[in-house]
């Protein structure tokens, strides 16, 4: 029987989903192997009681995000998180510093009726354990097709872990530190294609620190490029504000 | 009194519920309660640097990505006194067209076509009607490709940054989408004249409908703000004079009004307030669809997104004529930043988009201000829905409902990006 698929999406843009429908040539292959009983964004229908895998994007912002959350662990065998929203916290996390209720006066005015249960965002695997990891901003449709192959036939995750410089140099890329860009590719963990990279922009981080990333070499690189090293935290707290006092 | 709602509407971007409270046979209230969680984009730029601004306030919407991120850099530079060359805002305007056909494409088919053939989704259509997926996909992916031929990817192009491109496209690469482009043209025409061949509900909005006008093209890189009723025009640096932003109790993104009333904003507004400024064959194909008359049915919104279609092809040929005629560069430019305030907006697919930002002398934003499409639309949909209910209580509650559903479909609304 092919696995049951249901797509569940918490606070993002959907730019991760789109991604996914955005293999136009492969959508339908790929839909083939699975049985999607749930896509809130391409068709009518309530989430079904039961099914295999649950597909997740958005970082967790609300209560009922996290009781949602909760029932898709009880119901589930495999869990993926996909985008950076669902796998760092991401970019909705720059809302979960400082003072909440500061921010709701900022966007809604002083008082204003709005409350719902709002939290500091946060990653879903603060909330319930992630089977697979498919991380950037946006995922790349390709890597998601790879690790939900690996998910639906019980193969591990496999996450890419070193940082992406390696594949900038295989690429033959000109480094953007040395043109003063804050790039991030030494810390930031590989996968994407050196996308952003290849085509003049810095690094930005979005899929996360490397495991191996040293953050203390990377400051002296940024030293030695003239670059000051605060701009490297500057630069990580797009992406990776949540947890940031750990590290 | 009794309580009917459509938990979580399917087919849209984000999550929101229809709620209908009746009185017996009466329609005491529709409304669509927004439950998509608030985003506060606009506190999270605060304390950012100038160049990091649009790379997050673009992430409030994966659809219409590009605008965001276009638009964003626009205020930008209006803040700082940049002008940047005609290269950059042409290569602007195809990234921005590339979201046009990738949106308007799968709204059409994927979201909006199932209510008109009685299905639940796309997806049947496969086995049915493989020859108009196969369209819709053609359609879409073009879109794709073009904002990935500028932007480097389909979603959030990487490329676009204050000042300019970090690289564009090549000349063979352009001439190659180029013929791609005129192959096109054909399905976009199919595609009004599949939609002109659904029937549509016969109702009027009373609202306004506003967009973005200027005299020598159809506006969506710029322009001033326009309004069909009132027949105001206005700077788009006035915006915040025009447009009136509201909290209300029952969604989490704010309602909007001009001169006291709600107003829609979309592809009907543009065409109303633009049809003379269509590409030929665009406005051929409008005419024949009997759009270019001021048209006050929301549902109508569906066949102007297939009109502007058409356009898109039409525009983006010509658009990729003049950059392989014009020369110049799309680097960027020296950026000084400086303390002030900068306002801009473009029309995204589902209508006009602003964002206005403060800045210190280091280029450090003080303060952010977005105004989405959907902001806009959601009051004008509520008064809609409103309208409309007392003529459809007779009907049997599935089918009550799904009248609802389809008229929310029509606005294509972003709820996501409305609770920024």
């Amino acid at each position: 029987m092919a696995p049951r698929v249901v797509f569940v999406g918490l606070a993002s843009d959907f730019g991760c989903q789109v991604q996914i429908t955005n293999m136009e040539d492969h959508l339908l292959d790929v839909l083939g192997t699975i049985d999607l009983v749930y896509w809130q964004l391409a068709s009518s229908g309530h989430m079904p009681d039961a099914y295999d895998v649950a597909v997740i994007e958005g970082a967790v912002t609300t209560d009922e995000h996290e009781a949602l959350l909760k029932r898709v662990r009880e119901t589930a065998a495999v869990v993926v998180a996909i985008g950076a929203c669902a796998v760092l916290g991401g970019i909705p996390a720059l809302a979960g510093t400082g003072d909440l209720e500061q921010r709701f006066a900022t966007v809604y005015g002083a008082g204003a009726p709005v409350a719902r249960g709002r939290r500091a965002p946060a990653p879903v695997e603060s909330v319930i354990s992630v089977d697979y990891h498919v991380p950037g901003c946006p995922i790349d449709p390709a890597e998601f097709v790879r690790v939900l192959n690996r998910a639906v036939r019980g193969l591990a995750d496999r996450p890419a872990e070193d940082p992406l410089c390696a594949l900038c140099k295989t690429n033959e890329n000109l480094c953007l530190l040395d043109s003063g860009q804050p790039c991030l590719g030494l810390i930031t963990r590989t996968g994407c294609g050196a996308i952003c990279v290849s085509r003049g922009r810095a690094c930005t981080g979005c899929r996360g620190l490397s495991p191996v990333a040293n953050l203390a070499a990377a400051r002296v690189v940024f030293a030695d490029k003239g670059l000051d090293p605060a701009r490297i935290d500057q630069a990580l707290s797009i992406y990776n504000s949540y947890g940031e006092a750990a590290r | 009194m009794s309580t009917i709602t459509v938990e979580h509407v399917a087919r849209i971007e984000g999550h929101g519920t229809i709620t209908v409270e009746l009185d017996g046979d009466r329609v005491r209230d529709v409304r669509m309660d927004i439950i998509e969680a608030s985003r506060f984009f606009e506190s999270m730029v605060v304390g950012r640097r100038y160049d990091e601004v649009s790379l997050i306030t673009s992430r409030i919407c994966g659809i219409c990505s590009p605008n965001h991120a276009v638009t964003a850099l626009k205020a930008v530079e209006a803040a700082f006194g940049i002008d940047v060359s005609p290269r950059t805002v042409a290569l602007r305007k195809l990234l921005i067209y590339g979201s046009y056909l990738q949106n308007h494409a799968t709204h059409l088919y994927v979201f909006a076509a199932p209510d008109f053939v009685g299905l639940p989704s796309v997806f049947p259509l496969a086995a049915t009607n493989p020859d108009i997926v196969e369209r819709a996909l053609l359609i879409k992916k073009t879109g794709n490709e073009l904002t990935t031929l500028v932007g480097g990817r389909p979603v959030h192009p990487v490329t676009a940054v204050v000042g300019g491109f970090t690289a564009e496209p090549s000349v063979a690469d352009l001439k190659s989408f180029r013929a791609r482009l005129v192959s096109l043209i054909g399905d976009t025409v199919a595609t009004a004249e599949l939609f002109n061949s659904f029937a549509v509900p016969d109702f009027a909005t009373e609202g306004d409908m506003l967009a973005l006008v200027d005299d020598a093209e159809y506006a969506f890189y710029d322009g001033q703000i326009g309004a069909l009723t009132s027949g105001a025009r206005r700077p788009i640096a006035d915006y915040r004079a025009v447009i009136t932003e509201s909290v209300v109790s029952h969604s989490n993104a704010k309602h909007s009004s001009h001169n006291g009333r709600p107003f829609m904003v979309g592809s009907l507004p543009r065409l109303n307030l633009s049809a003379q400024l269509l590409m030929p064959r665009a406005k051929a194909v409008a005419a024949e669809l009997g759009l270019a008359a001021g048209s006050r049915n929301p549902f109508l919104n569906n066949p102007a997104q297939a009109v502007e279609l058409v356009d898109a092809c039409e525009r983006c040929i010509t658009i990729i004529d003049e950059l392989l005629a014009m020369g110049g560069s799309s680097r960027p430019v020296t950026v000084l930043p400086r303390e002030g305030s900068g306002a801009s907006a473009t029309e995204a697919p589902r209508g006009t988009l602003y964002h206005g930002y403060s800045f210190d002398a280091n280029g450090i934003v003080t303060a952010g201000d977005v105004i989405t499409p959907t902001a806009q639309n959601l009051g004008n949909l509520d008064a809609d829905m409103r309208a409309i209910a007392p003529s459809l209580v007779g009907l049997p509650k599935d089918e009550f409902l799904f009248m609802m559903e389809k008229l929310v479909r029509a606005y294509d609304p972003c709820l996501s990006c409305s609770v920024h």
